[in-house]
């Protein structure tokens, strides 16, 4: 014991638990899924784990025209969600910051989305949506506007618009509540600084607080990029990627062909390309921070 | 005198009727379930307020043998489906009973035992013997059924007796309106009753399985099928082609809701029980649902007739029982089986009945009705009469492991084609194609 301890040095001693962990519940797993798509492993049939495929899994995915629709309704729908929830979330904590009374009590109900689960919020808008009995049509037709029904989510627009509007009222207070901290934590001089130099509202917001807030906004990308994954639980209880694949996002068809049709070989192979998803919004974003944050240390 | 002779004479009444209900009574509970003192038996059961009723037997079960149930989990079938594929995948057999369906059997391999052989066949006689029979996969009884489903229509009672409709529908078509007798019929009429958006002639399942198994039943019912022999998908023939141009006609003349393509059973039961669908072709669990005026605003103004028939001639019903089964794994097979023997016993089938579910133990369903026309609730006896003639020609979906991936490459194609993104013929024939390459990986393809 005595020289495995005066052999290694107690920094990565000291590491060593949280090596093996990461490594038990990251790295081993990673590398089996990344296995498993060069097999036809089924769930159903655990013999077929040592069935190797080769590149097959791979092959068929770049010629699944399904697949590569999936992927682009995915980037399409992050894509918008999180530049609308951006842009939602930055007015709403504008507001919220210059409250002065019941600040506290307007950011407890801010955050009220945030304690749903997806699928309960996937279920409330499902109802909303509905084109028999669901509220929407139903006011449509009350207030005498139409008398027509509106199909929300058999339409391949309004369906994706009424998933990407249960996306961004679930989501937005998370984006309100990060650029919120951000500019509670700024600082008062600069912006006092630049009205008495009669800077207007607008160009304070420009050249001071957006620039401040900058790298607060691309932590928020950062985590809800990754994050947004959640939607799955939503998606599938609304439309289930249909119909006829209009709403169909990678997470609705890779839960269906892993789980429902038991290839978990094809699913890990269609998670592998897709990670290259994840890995470009999070390598953009965390580009975009360390921009924000050398610009935000010259203007210091 | 006349006093005590009459007073002998009630005592021996009684006597003589307690003696003839005794044999009777013990008939049902002399069963030994045997003794199985401290031990656990681990189940899985399908969850759902429909499902669990029966679960109140289980402490009877519980007294007579000494073991005790754990219920370690109960969920709906689908996430029970995945739940125990993650089981077989991680090698964690622990459990012995699980609640199964005949659409969902034939993917589990040898997970489960082969009943036949460890259940008397005098027990197994009492089934159904078609049912029985579709709980087999390889010839393997690999689940003993519980409740039996297939489809049949309900229709609103007044619509059809309403004067008007008659003599528009007598001018329009130059026949009496009547519940449809065809496939062709039941178009027309829902087509004829569509008044929306307060009231749409039906709604069908429109996603998943269910989407597949409502059209596998045209097809099959038009002289189709949806495999030949050598398991090679033909369900993209002429067959098929009129089964889906059914449904993209009655969705083109907006005769069901635009959402119907995104319900599942829910939506549609609930739909029905709102008084907007004229006609809704559904399983025998919603009948007690459908005429409970707690629940539905149409209670009391049903009336029931049996499926349409296709072009063939031929009632494509699709049936499937939901079932449970006994794990190769299990430490203690012989408490497993007599579990499960209990459950779908002859107490435990008229209960299932009783609430409107198809038993499927044979003299259950004779009785049932007897007792409903006792109760003078004629409304579940004509239920029972009317589902049992559909069952004689009603068949499972195909039985093979690979049915539910096949059935998720179909209806995507078949929403396609309703929708109007693509001709019934392109979206089978793109079904078909990506169907054949999964029984092809399978090496089910001969």
């Amino acid at each position: 014991m005595q020289s495995f301890t005066r052999r290694f040095s107690p920094p990565f001693l000291l590491l060593l638990p949280a090596f093996v962990i990461i490594a038990a519940v990251i790295l081993i797993p990673l590398v089996f899924s990344l296995y498993t798509s060069f097999t036809n492993y089924r769930l159903v049939q655990p013999a077929s784990l040592w069935q190797w495929v080769g590149l097959r899994n791979y092959q068929r995915i770049f010629s699944d025209i399904d697949f590569w629709w999936a992927f682009g309704r995915t980037v399409v729908f992050l894509t918008i969600a999180l530049n609308l929830e951006l842009v939602l979330g930055l007015g709403i904590a504008l507001l919220i910051d210059r409250i002065t009374t019941g600040q506290r009590v307007i950011r407890t109900i801010m955050m009220f989305p945030m304690m749903f689960s997806p699928i309960l919020v996937g279920f409330q808008f499902k109802y909303i949506f509905n084109d028999n009995v669901g509220l929407i049509n139903n006011a449509i037709q009350s207030l005498g506007w139409s008398n027509v029904t509106i199909p929300w989510l058999v339409n391949g627009w309004t369906a994706n618009f009424a998933i990407l509007t249960a996306e961004v009222w679930m989501s937005t207070p998370v984006f309100a509540i990060l650029l919120l901290a951000g500019l509670m934590a700024m600082p008062r001089d600069p912006i006092e600084a630049a009205k008495v130099d009669g800077c207007n509202s607008w160009q304070v917001f420009r050249h001071i607080t957006l620039p401040f807030l900058l790298p607060f906004i691309y932590i928020a990308m950062a985590i809800r990029s990754l994050d947004v994954a959640r939607a799955y639980d939503m998606v599938k209880i609304m439309t289930n990627g249909g119909p006829a694949g209009r709403t169909e996002l990678l997470w609705t068809l890779l839960a269906r062909v892993g789980y429902q049709d038991a290839r978990m070989g094809m699913a890990n192979a269609m998670s592998y390309v897709s990670i290259l998803l994840s890995i470009y919004f999070t390598y953009y974003f965390f580009r975009k921070l360390a921009t924000a944050r050398a610009s935000l240390g010259s203007m210091a | 005198m006349t006093i005590a002779r009459g007073f002998k004479a009630a005592l021996f009444s009684c006597a003589a009727l307690c003696a003839l209900a005794i044999p009777a009574h013990a008939e049902d509970t002399q069963y030994d379930w045997g003794k199985f003192p401290g031990y656990t038996l681990k189940v899985k059961l399908i969850g759902g307020t429909q499902y669990e009723k029966l679960y109140t037997r289980i402490p009877e079960w519980e007294k007579a043998t000494g073991a005790k149930v754990e219920i370690v989990s109960s969920k709906n079938h689908f996430e029970l489906d995945r739940e125990i594929k993650q089981d077989i995948a991680s090698g964690a057999i622990t459990w012995c009973v699980g609640s199964n369906h005949t659409s969902f059997a034939p993917q589990y391999g040898d997970l489960y035992i082969d009943l036949s052989k460890v259940i008397p066949a005098t027990t197994l006689a009492e089934f159904v013997p078609g049912t029985l029979k579709s709980a087999e996969v390889d010839g393997r009884l690999v689940q003993l059924p519980r409740v039996t489903d297939v489809s049949n229509l309900y229709y609103q009672k007044e619509l059809y007796e309403n004067a008007d409709n008659q003599k528009k529908y007598k001018e329009k078509f130059g026949v009496d309106l009547a519940p449809p007798k065809t496939f062709d019929e039941f178009k027309q009429q829902i087509i004829f009753f569509a008044a929306p958006p307060n009231l749409y002639g039906t709604a069908f399942a429109g996603k998943d399985e269910g989407m597949t198994g409502r059209f596998m039943e045209i097809v099959r019912a038009n002289g189709g099928d949806m495999f030949d022999e050598k398991w090679n998908p033909i369900f993209n023939s002429q067959a098929g082609i009129d089964a889906l141009q059914w449904f993209v006609d009655i969705y083109n003349a907006k005769a069901v809701p635009a959402g119907t393509v995104n319900y599942t059973w829910d939506d549609i039961g609930q739909a029905f029980a709102a008084g907007t669908l004229a006609v809704d072709l559904d399983w025998p669990g919603w009948a007690a649902f459908f005429n409970d005026p707690k629940s539905s605003k149409v209670a009391g103004k049903i009336g029931l007739a049996v499926a349409p028939v296709g072009t063939a001639g031929k009632r494509g019903g699709w049936s499937g029982s939901h079932s449970f089964s006994v794990t190769e794994a299990c430490d203690n097979k012989e408490a497993a089986v007599s579990f499960i023997t209990f459950l779908t016993d002859y107490e435990s089938e008229m209960m299932e009945a009783r609430a409107g579910n198809l038993p499927t133990r044979t003299k259950a369903f004779a009785d049932v009705v007897e007792e409903f026309k006792k109760n003078n609730n004629t409304y579940m006896a004509d239920m029972f009469s009317t589902w049992e003639q559909s069952l004689a020609e009603a068949r499972t979906p195909p039985l093979v492991p690979q049915w539910i991936e096949v059935s998720n490459v179909i209806w995507p194609e078949l929403q396609a084609a309703i929708v109007g993104q693509k001709t019934p013929k392109e979206a089978l024939d793109t079904a078909a194609g990506k169907a054949k390459q999964i029984m092809e990986d399978a090496g089910v393809l001969k």
